[in-house]
């Protein structure tokens, strides 16, 4: 049996490292923070989680319906999506995860671009 | 950020108080210039962490570990932060400092801020998540393990689909199947006396016969219904219709005669075994709450075990229903009409063999 990114990288107690090394990115940019301004730090770290974990194929279940309805009246920006991506490519870059590694978890949440850019 | 304006306070803070001031603070501040990494300024916390090794000049890539030098100059420069951890000696034990570098501000993109903090305290968050959440994906994987054995063992015991509808909803409606064939064998010359001399290599035998019994009618998408002493049930055409059902019990029949007369030339003891086949509807349910079982019901299965005990040693013995179905494709010879008990005159055949396919 083939282990997944996921379990690879230690499971879950380094998907929490890099949630909250995203999380700091994410908050720390101007171009993304405007779009957490409302949004309650439990509730982001909670979705976060389960996000970065089943897109490194681990036990959490996030769907794409789930993904679509939170993000569907925060007018998400391309741009602003662009930039979210490349941060999270550095941040598993900072956790020194391989290269065809952080290849595949990025293909898996640029797949769903779509259910996170708000359509104009 | 808020600069406060103490000027009303009567109070304006000198360079030197200032100097001071960044030098008490408990984080560790530096001021390095990006082209080279020449460190400009640095507070005392900063010189603590980092030392230089010898020459006091020294740049900030010697003096900080698990510093990427690529990286931080491709973040600054998209004016990001850079962040990494490292570990220092201080007080005789090492901690781990979190280090950011950004650029001071736009006006002078060149001059890069250093700001470091001891993070002990997460760290300790950190290990105890850790610590704990291998406790449980440890107990998840045992949990799924046992999921699966539970689920392996249960699939022993009923088809597939009726385990699938068990899970589900928690109980098994009883099915009637029109069209399925059964299969029934006995092991006959077995005296009592064989029995009592010698339980545990009798029964070690005939679980291998059965292990194989298995497997060939697994290989024609067969269900073994259950063993009772040396019988052996076997069914095709349920859970899932086949149109096939006979076709396939009388491909099994065969090959389990086969395989004991193979068995009986290389091994010291003899089996020998009587068939009976019968096509007809059956019911098939789960009997039981507790220590439930798959079983299957009706006049199909009461005449096939007619067709069994009226058998002869190493011969399958089959009526008009299944016959009809396989006369095309497999050689039998006629029996004659037997009177049945509870079924009245019947004709019988004996399967012999599956004929080539022209």
């Amino acid at each position: 049996m083939s282990q997944t990114i996921f379990e690879r990288y230690g499971g879950f107690s380094s998907v929490s490292k890099i949630v909250m090394s995203f999380y700091e990115k994410i908050l720390a940019s101007p171009v993304t923070n405007p779009f957490f301004a409302n949004s309650d730090m439990k509730t982001l770290i909670d979705h976060q989680t389960k996000f970065i974990a089943s897109m490194m194929g681990g036990p959490a279940s996030y769907t794409n319906d789930h993904l679509e309805r939170v993000h569907a009246r925060l007018g998400i920006t391309e741009a602003a999506f662009i930039e979210a991506v490349e941060m999270f490519e550095e941040t598993l870059e900072d956790f020194d995860m391989q290269d065809d590694d952080i290849e595949q978890v990025l293909d898996e949440v640029m797949s769903r671009k779509n259910f996170i850019v708000s359509k104009s | 950020m808020v600069e406060a304006d103490l000027s009303e306070s009567g109070y304006t803070p000198d360079r030197d108080t200032l100097r001071q001031l960044t030098q008490s603070l408990g984080v560790g501040i530096a001021l390095v210039k990006l082209e080279g990494w020449e460190v400009v300024f640095e507070n005392a916390n900063f010189f603590k962490w980092f030392p230089p090794n010898s020459d006091a000049d020294d740049p900030l890539t010697a003096r900080l570990v698990g510093f990427r030098e690529d990286r931080a100059i491709s973040r600054i420069q998209k004016g990001r932060i850079y962040g990494f951890e490292t570990e220092t000696e201080t007080g005789g034990r090492s901690a781990p400092i979190s280090v950011e570098l950004r650029s001071l501000s736009d006006e002078s993109p060149d001059l890069v801020v250093i700001e470091c903090r001891d993070i002990s305290k997460q760290k300790q968050a950190e290990y105890m998540l850790e610590s704990y959440s291998k406790i449980s994906e440890k107990n998840a994987r045992e949990l799924e393990r046992e999921k699966e054995r539970a689920e392996k063992l249960l699939l022993n015991i009923m088809p597939k689909s009726v385990y699938e509808e068990m899970k589900d909803y928690g109980t098994v409606t009883p099915q009637l199947f029109t069209e399925a064939t059964i299969l029934l064998l006995d092991f006959v010359g077995h005296t009592e006396k064989d029995i009592s001399r010698d339980p545990g290599a009798l029964v070690t035998e005939l679980n291998d016969i059965f292990n194989v019994f298995d497997r060939i009618t697994g290989m024609f998408d067969c269900e073994r219904i259950r063993t009772v002493g040396d019988s052996y049930m076997a069914v095709s055409g349920l859970p899932d219709a086949t149109p096939d059902h006979a076709h396939n019990i009388a491909k099994v029949a065969l090959r389990m005669l086969r395989y004991i007369e193979r068995r009986n030339s290389a091994h010291l003891e003899s089996w020998h075994c009587r068939i009976g086949i019968n096509s007809g509807p059956v019911v098939g349910s789960l009997v039981g709450v507790q220590k439930y079982v798959y079983d299957i019901f009706g006049p199909g299965v009461n005449l096939a075990s007619r067709m069994e005990t009226i058998s002869e040693p190493m011969k399958i013995t089959l009526n008009e229903d299944t016959y009809q179905l396989i006369k095309d494709d497999f050689e039998c010879t006629e029996r004659g009409e037997f009177e049945i008990k509870g079924f009245g005159e019947l004709n019988l055949y004996f399967l012999e063999r599956e004929l080539p396919h022209i």
